[in-house]
């Protein structure tokens, strides 16, 4: 068993091509399960370790825990919709190949992050500030993203259709990965808060975010009724003021 | 002795294969019961009687379009004499209402997520209304699909009627299901 997993895990490096193919046959999938789960669960502990080194502390605990917990959350929840997509799009899979398929995408991706991390802690270690880093971790989840959709295109055919399917799947995929994360964070955590919460309390959503962040990129900045009655108290108090100094992502 | 594999619920209620009127009202009734899951995760927003609220108005969207659209669009194959019978109708409507039926209830698990933990009703409306629209097109896509299928020998203009009236009941389809899913109270702005 041991030498099955450790072969998956070159195979979903070096020929996604075979995992998609031995999960669309079915047959006994569980060294592709357990290879995929561990895969996913080190790769992306040990990136979210790397982006918490900003922080440091508790907070490399912390997030090491809580991205694999974010991924395997965000893949028990899309499963079914990607079954579902397939099927009603004329490519049904077995469940069981689904899962499967899923869950080696999402381990290949996490080998991905995993590739990214010792660029990702260098640029932190060189002084990368907190927005930059933020954007250096979208574009390793978008990597390792393109990483997993190429398994799972492969998986459910290399055509118009195929496409079709992997890109309704990525759109849930991107909202409910997006919401659930949401819920987890923080992830890098500010250097400059005095305590490290395991989660922030319960704000606004992912989609309120990207809306805010869009406008706030066009220089149209939003502000809650509890924010405005906030800001109105800071700009009476003296000191310095900084730019989204609340924020945690 | 060889065992055949049974196909997964996704396959049996997606399949072409046309069978008795009484299957394939039983994959129809699936197909409602599953969009009721759906219903009921949009429901979890606000609990008690929305769960009821919204599982109805879920599986109602669907239900009309196979009570008042499907007979309608078999009415008007016929009229221009395309070879369609009320069984094969009967099948290809129930496979399209159960394709999204099927893909409501594969969302039920992020729509319980998003309804439950986004703050915003606008933007549990606008993620509502996306999976709507996602199970709607895929359902309405088996249909034309399955409809296409049997207007294969017709010359090319009896054929381009009939793409034509099934262009116009895809957008009476789409009113219609649109019309029922907005008594939905998370659509209607309900917290």
């Amino acid at each position: 068993m041991n030498s099955q997993v450790l072969s998956v895990f070159d195979e979903l490096l070096r020929s996604p091509r075979a995992i998609a193919e031995r999960s669309r046959a079915g047959g006994d999938l569980r060294p592709l399960f357990v290879a995929s789960l561990a895969a996913l669960v080190l790769g992306a502990g040990v990136f979210g370790a790397t982006l918490a080194t900003s922080r440091g502390g508790l907070q490399l605990l912390y997030s090491g825990v809580k991205l694999p917990l974010a991924m395997v959350a965000t893949m028990l929840l899309v499963v079914p919709a990607f079954h579902a997509i397939a099927a009603g799009l004329g490519r049904p899979l077995s469940f069981s190949g689904m899962i499967g398929l899923t869950l080696a995408a999402a381990g290949r991706g996490a080998l991905v992050l995993v590739a990214l991390s010792p660029l990702t802690w260098l640029c932190f270690d060189r002084g990368l500030t907190y927005h930059p880093g933020v954007l250096l971790a979208v574009a390793c989840y978008g990597l390792a993203g393109v990483a997993a959709l190429d398994l799972v295109l492969k998986g459910v055919g290399f055509d118009a259709r195929g496409f079709a399917i992997v890109s309704l799947f990525a759109g849930v995929l991107f909202v409910t990965g997006g919401q659930t994360a949401w819920m987890l964070r923080p992830f890098l955590g500010r250097p400059s808060a005095a305590t490290v919460p395991f989660f922030r309390h319960r704000e606004s959503s992912f989609w309120d975010a990207v809306q805010q962040s869009s406008l706030s990129s066009f220089g149209v900045y939003q502000l809650t009724k509890v924010e405005a009655e906030g800001e109105a108290i800071r700009s009476s108090a003296p000191g310095p003021r900084l730019e989204n100094a609340d924020e945690s992502r | 002795m060889i065992s055949v594999p049974r196909p997964s619920l996704g396959a049996r209620l997606t399949s072409s294969e046309t069978h008795g009127a009484a299957q394939e009202l039983a994959r129809l009734g699936v197909g409602l019961g599953l969009a009721a899951v759906y219903g009921l995760a949009l429901g979890a927003r606000t609990g008690a009687m929305s769960l009821v609220q919204h599982a109805l108005a879920a599986s109602a969207g669907l239900a009309a379009v196979a009570v008042l659209g499907i007979p309608a669009l078999f009415v008007l194959l016929a009229l221009v004499n395309a070879p369609v019978s009320p069984g094969a109708m009967l099948s290809a409507g129930a496979r399209s209402l159960a394709s999204a039926g099927f893909v409501l209830a594969g969302l039920a698990p992020s729509a319980a997520l998003l309804a439950v933990t986004i703050e915003s009703p606008d933007a549990a409306a606008f993620v509502t209304r996306a999976g709507l629209t996602l199970a709607g097109g895929i359902g309405l896509f088996q249909l034309a699909s399955s409809v296409r299928a049997m207007l294969h020998d017709l010359t090319p203009e009896a054929r381009l009627k009939c793409n034509a009236l099934l262009l116009c009941f895809s957008l009476f389809a789409i009113m219609l299901a649109a019309r029922v899913w907005y008594s939905l109270p998370i659509l209607k702005g309900a917290a």
